[in-house]
């Protein structure tokens, strides 16, 4: 359902200014969601004034001054600081992206951060991610063959491979999904960009035998058809795919199969 | 998972795309337009009862408010009709490129306008 509002226990309050340490005098502030699990009290901004001049260019590399010198209790999840592995997926300056691939010198004014928008928190910019790993179980995501060849290699020709390009490096990061706003009104039952380009990357596939049955599982109202080509999940993509487009193609296929 | 978890700040925070601001728009004006030709019927059926009904919808139109009424309505049928172009090309999956669809987006708000304004001279001056 659409809910403009957060409920009451979701309203963010002002939180705790942590003044600059180090007379630096080229300062930036940046403000933090912050909840704590283990405390009853509603999400808070924190801010913190970072010296610039002796921070590196990206924003996982704020973060990690920041709770390397100012406030250890932060949390967020970061892996391979390169744009591989997706962990880092955050929504900075109202915009999904990850936090190791976005530099900050693009963000004019105060940097806001925040965890991925519409989703449970789990402790300051985590949020719970378990909704779409169901999601993206129930598309089956693996290769579905009758071949029993252990020896070969299943051959795919250059057309057909070319075919995957745009699709096979997603990254499940989840930018793109929590940047829906259809997915934020029914996302327990519309399965998002992130899935959906997913399922649309099997169905793709010339190895897999089994497209018909995948498109069959997908075309449903609510499944595929809560997409209204919004394309924030395009504008998200910190990789640079198309997902309005991987849902579009869905789509096409199934009006003209 | 539960309940006391809470929801982490969405619309409150996401910045508006030129794409995500022609949907919603989109939206807006289509439930705006189908209350609009509702009405219209109805007025047509007025004008069947009799000349007074025709006079006080006339005095009704000519008012600043009915000339108000009159201009959004040209307006909201030709962003509608504008955009469900940009959605007809989009289902021949033509233009999901990003520079693309923030181009048509951009010519669907401007183009609304633009309609509106042509529209509104050609009814005055040539009709």
């Amino acid at each position: 359902m659409v809910q403009i509002n957060l409920p009451k226990n979701s309203k963010v309050i002002k939180g705790i200014y942590y003044k600059d340490k180090t007379n630096s005098k080229n300062i930036r502030k940046v403000n933090v969601y912050r909840w704590d699990p283990s405390t009853g009290e509603n999400p808070r901004i924190d801010t913190y004034e970072v010296d610039m001049d002796n921070c590196p260019s990206k924003v996982l590399d704020l973060l990690n001054k920041i709770k390397n010198e100012i406030d250890p209790s932060l949390a967020y999840r970061r892996s391979c600081a390169h744009g591989v592995c997706g962990s880092c997926a955050m929504n900075m300056d109202g915009k999904n992206g990850l936090a190791c691939t976005k530099p900050h010198a693009e963000i004019k004014g105060d940097i806001n951060i925040y965890p991925l928008p519409h989703l449970k928190v789990l402790k300051d910019l985590i949020g719970d991610l378990n909704t779409l790993y169901k999601q993206y179980e129930s598309v089956e995501p693996w290769l579905k063959t009758s071949k029993k060849n252990d020896q070969q290699e299943n051959i795919q020709s250059k057309s057909d491979r070319s075919k995957l390009d745009g699709l096979y490096e997603c990254i499940m990061c989840a930018c793109c999904s929590t940047s829906c706003p259809s997915y934020w009104w029914n996302g327990d039952k519309y399965l998002g960009p992130a899935v959906l380009l997913q399922a649309y990357r099997w169905i793709m596939d010339s190895r897999d035998e089994d497209r018909k049955e995948r498109l069959n599982k997908v075309a449903d109202e609510l499944k595929l058809y809560r997409c209204h080509t919004i394309m924030n999940c395009t504008n998200a993509c910190p990789k640079g795919l198309n997902p309005a487009k991987a849902i579009a193609s869905i789509k096409k296929m199934l009006a003209t199969s | 998972m539960n309940e006391k978890n809470p929801i982490s700040p969405h619309i409150q925070i996401y910045n508006w795309h030129i794409s995500s601001l022609v949907s919603i728009v989109h939206r807006i004006t289509g439930v705006i337009n189908i209350t609009l030709i509702t009405i219209i019927c109805f007025l047509v059926m007025f004008l069947m009862l009799g000349p007074n009904n025709y006079s006080l919808i006339n005095i009704f139109f000519n008012s600043i408010f009915g000339k108000f009424v009159i201009i959004f309505i040209t307006w909201s049928f030709s962003f509608q009709i504008l955009s469900e172009v940009r959605h007809f090309f989009w289902d021949l999956g033509y233009g999901f490129e990003l520079k693309t669809s923030n181009l048509t987006g951009v010519f669907v708000i401007v183009g609304s306008f633009l309609t509106t304004l042509l529209i509104y001279f050609i009814g005055r001056f040539f009709i």
